[in-house]
């Protein structure tokens, strides 16, 4: 079986090593670098500058931890660029050797679907290549979504992806969005120095999780004095050396320079989907069955492309799947239980329903709570903030979702992912017995509250 | 500022009354029962508050607590040294460690809170529970 795949980031190039491991004979076809915008220009760059901000932030508190340093502690930023660029190429060189290793052929260039059995590669060139296929996945990912009346310039006006190719620091930032992108923008621009304003136009930071970790959130950006105006939109914005911008509520702001991070545009251009009638859905996204097959019998798409929940590790879990139905081993695609992590400080992590999903699709519900400042753990590393909340099923007790805001959220969220999928009820996690001194205690902790027996709670 | 001048709300807040101003702040008790602040959040000014209601929430090394306004009417002013000073409270909870100013609409309300006396007498109450 010959499979092609368009589009090597972490959808597309974990479907071409399933497939080869499944006896595939594999081309992968990517314009740019392997890794695609997690490595590139998404997480993995990002949590190497966040790593940096931690740094920095740990170093300014060793007093508290009895610890002396004389000098001036600051952030050199051309140091941190270079870390994080020495980072992203430690992963690009090990997932080419990866493919190499799996015997998959990897061809650099423009892919365009010219029938349901082939591909036209442009490469940089000028020469093209067709390839051959039985199969075809496309994974072709999403860009930074513009604002029309803030389009990027790629100088004052920037893109996250921008945001990480910055050669100096800017004395102050507006972020326009205060999704997930947008906050861990604040949290780090904000401890390197930068005086950063975030607008968002729903009312409320990170307006998809539980409403508790929005609270908890805001109030940790405005200890941070990072200003976040919520329910306005951005009406105008002159732009030039700097940025001049007129909020909904006649609010003016000045910044050197203006992130917008209010979402992602699919990348479904150019692909020659229409040619052979791939469908779409609604928003643009391309549409797939449970089995991440389109339409067309024999394509498949995976990734941020197919839309819905647009994270990298959804996008290598449809890679796997797609990649097996192609090769013959019948998979289908479960959603019931992924974890996210945003990394704010303190980290967000979340899986399962927030409480005002649960109580929308009329369940009855029980929530659990624990804070981390009630562990002995949390006072040891000195970061105290945060809670854990677990909603449970009313009647039996089961976990329906885990939501945390605190040091180590994103590893800690894994508990709950474990839970739901297995469907535990909370009283089961309770039971389990969770190793001393460490923050997962809040898990134990909290799944005991839901049934009102959370030992370290006042009665 | 002196204890014994003050009028005392159940939740462990104190006023102090100069006309139509209150001045409140949080007891010796509640700073003591709270252990270390780590974190005033402060309301901002001009604002109608209600008495018995959360003006806002201190968080301690040991809890997250809601401040209740003793009385209604308008914060006309906040304590901004808080702000990255939360400790002050604990150092000096009934002089710079104030929290806010309110002007008051309903100065009735006064009648519903206690005297230094009553107050103690609450607390001994309270710790005997």
């Amino acid at each position: 079986m010959r499979l092609a795949v368009i589009g090597a980031g972490p959808g597309g190039y974990v479907a071409a090593l399933k497939a080869a491991r499944l006896g595939a004979e594999v081309a992968l076809i990517e314009k740019d670098e392997v890794g695609g915008t997690c490595l590139n220009h998404g997480c993995i760059p990002t949590k190497t500058m966040i790593a940096s901000a931690g740094a920095l932030s740990k170093a300014r508190r060793l007093g508290e931890f009895g610890i002396n340093l004389s000098g001036e502690i600051s952030p050199d930023f051309t140091g941190i660029i270079e870390r994080k660029d020495k980072v992203v190429s430690i992963h690009t060189r090990g997932i080419r050797a990866l493919l190499k290793n799996h015997g998959v052929r990897f061809v650099e260039g423009q892919g365009v679907i010219t029938t349901e059995k082939s591909i036209m590669v442009s490469k940089q060139d000028g020469t093209t290549e067709s390839v051959e296929a039985d199969r075809i996945i496309t994974a072709t990912g999403s860009r930074p979504a513009p604002l029309p009346v803030l389009p990027f310039d790629g100088e004052t006006v920037i893109s996250s992806a921008d945001a990480l190719r910055l050669r100096a620091l800017p004395a102050s930032m507006i972020i326009v969005g205060a999704g997930a992108i947008g906050c861990e923008f604040a949290c780090m621009f904000s401890e390197f120095g930068v005086e950063v304003t975030i607008v968002e136009l729903r009312d409320r930071a990170v307006a998809a999780e539980d409403h508790e970790i929005s609270e908890i959130l805001e109030r940790e950006l405005k200890k941070k004095k990072i200003r976040l105006i919520t329910g306005v939109s951005v009406e105008k914005a002159e732009t030039g050396s700097g940025a001049h911008v007129l909020l909904g509520n006649g609010t003016e702001l000045d910044a050197e320079k203006i992130l917008v991070s209010v979402g992602r545009s699919f990348n479904t251009e150019h692909l020659g989907l229409e040619g052979i009638g791939i469908e779409k859905g609604p928003g643009g996204e391309i549409r797939v069955d449970s089995r991440l097959e389109t339409n067309v019998k024999g394509i498949y798409a995976v990734g941020d492309v197919v839309g819905g929940m647009m994270l990298a590790h959804v996008a290598s879990r449809e890679g796997v799947v797609a990649a097996s139905n192609a090769c013959g081993v019948d998979l289908v695609m479960d959603y019931s239980a992924i974890p996210s992590a945003i990394f704010t400080s303190p980290q967000i992590g979340s899986v399962g329903m927030r409480e005002f999903e649960a109580r929308a699709k009329g369940l009855n519900v029980r929530t659990g709570r624990f804070q981390f400042r009630g562990l002995a753990m949390a006072h040891a590393m000195g970061e105290i903030t945060g809670i854990i909340k677990i909603v449970a099923d009313g009647d039996t007790g089961r976990v329906l979702g885990m939501h945390v805001i605190g040091p180590n959220a994103s590893e800690l969220v894994q508990q709950g992912t474990h839970a739901i999928s297995s469907g535990l009820m909370a009283r089961d996690v309770a039971a389990m017995v969770h190793a001393h001194p460490t923050l997962s205690e809040v898990v134990m902790e909290a799944m005991a509250d839901v049934d009102g027996e959370s030992i370290h709670t006042f009665k | 500022m002196n204890p014994e001048d003050l009028k005392y709300h159940k939740e462990h807040i104190w006023a102090k009354i100069s006309g139509k101003k209150a001045t409140i702040g949080i007891t010796n008790y509640a700073q003591e029962s709270l252990g270390d602040i780590v974190y005033v959040d402060l309301p901002e000014t001009d604002i109608e508050v209600s008495a018995n209601t959360e003006l806002l929430e201190i968080e301690s090394t040991k809890s997250n607590s809601s401040v209740i306004s003793p009385v209604s009417g308008m914060v006309t002013d906040i304590n901004e040294a808080l702000t990255d000073a939360p400790e002050i409270i604990n150092e000096d909870p009934y002089g710079k460690g104030w929290i806010a100013v309110i002007e008051m609409d309903n100065p009735a309300e006064l009648e519903d809170l206690m005297d230094f006396d009553e107050y103690e007498a609450y607390i001994e109450e309270e710790e005997s529970k």
